[in-house]
């Protein structure tokens, strides 16, 4: 690893976790609403700079935050780790194999769509498990993911966009517009 | 001024137009998977199994939903004929003076209330467990 890299996901990991801390001080109406912020930067740093520093970012950002918080290794930073990582594998294969087929958009959608599942099956099988209760709640935490998935997808879009602009020559493989 | 709005407004069209075709599908897909769910769960999960019907604001009776009765209960207007049949609930005769607790016929989930004859017929499942009580477990 090139000590431009490591540069690079420090600076991306403290946008993370300052994100992910700000909103966790925002209040919500319902417990289980989160607008994941941090997934801004998680799918700016796999669609600028690859999968492994996304990766690199999201669990720097997890375990950073939950220290934080006083979350590591409970309930709340499982369910946490189970989303994060889950959501940034299923983001980095959808780019992977359809490189041109979805944008940013479908990128944070299917992000947000994969951190819910995990979510809810890992809240299913270490803390509910009432099969009644994760079904009934489901279809709003969908609901929930999709428009905040939305929102964070045109937020990276913007910030992609103004970055290649502003950079584009450090970014020749990408800069593909 | 003027100018600069134009530009925000030209981004904006620009990350719009970025937007591809899978993106907008699969956004589709998933508005209407989860406002569907939200409807089917609604309609399908949350249904009561007893019956609970409180007189004065104190639980008087509790039977089970899937056996077919008819209750006479007494209140402040004589007698109101509570009927349980095929897993739903209604007050089938009541002499209040509105009878709205009437009118609102047959209910599978919720509350019917008759507030003149202060009945409370209330819908749960066992034990005054309210459906769906531990979803706030799930957090992020």
């Amino acid at each position: 690893m090139q000590s431009r890299d490591r540069y690079r996901i420090a600076l991306l990991s403290a946008y993370a976790i300052a994100l992910h801390g700000f909103e966790s001080l925002l209040p919500t109406p319902i417990p289980w609403l989160r607008l994941g912020l941090a997934n801004i930067i998680t799918l700016v740093a796999l669609l600028l700079y690859g999968f492994r520093t996304a990766m690199m970012v999201t669990l720097i950002r997890i375990i950073i935050a939950s220290i934080f918080r006083g979350t590591f290794l409970g309930p709340a930073f499982i369910l946490s780790f189970g989303g994060g990582v889950s959501s940034t594998i299923a983001m980095g294969l959808a780019y992977k194999i359809s490189r041109n087929l979805f944008g940013p958009v479908g990128l944070s959608l299917i992000g947000a769509v994969s951190h819910n599942i995990a979510q809810l099956a890992l809240a299913y099988v270490l803390f509910i498990q009432r099969i009644e209760a994760v079904l009934i709640i489901s279809p709003v935490i969908l609901l929930i993911g999709t428009l905040s998935g939305v929102t964070n997808g045109l937020v990276s879009d913007f910030l992609i966009r103004n970055i290649l602009k502003k950079d584009g020559d450090k970014f020749q493989d990408l800069a593909r517009e | 001024m003027r100018r600069r709005a134009l530009k925000e407004d030209l981004r904006l069209k620009k990350i719009i137009k970025n937007i591809t075709l899978a993106d907008w599908t699969l956004l589709l897909v998933l508005l209407v998977v989860s406002v569907a769910g939200i409807f089917i769960t609604k309609e399908a999960l949350p249904r009561g199994t007893d019956v609970t019907i409180e007189i004065n604001g104190e639980p008087a009776y509790t039977f089970p939903l899937n056996v077919d009765r008819t209750i006479p209960v007494s209140g402040s207007y004589g007698d109101t004929l509570i009927e349980i049949k095929e897993g739903r609930v209604r007050i089938r005769e009541a002499h209040c003076p509105n009878r709205i607790c009437v009118k609102q016929g047959w209910v599978s989930k919720g509350v019917i209330i008759c507030l003149p004859n202060k009945i409370l017929v209330i819908v749960g499942s066992g034990g005054g467990d309210k459906p769906g009580k531990e979803i706030d477990a799930v957090t992020g």
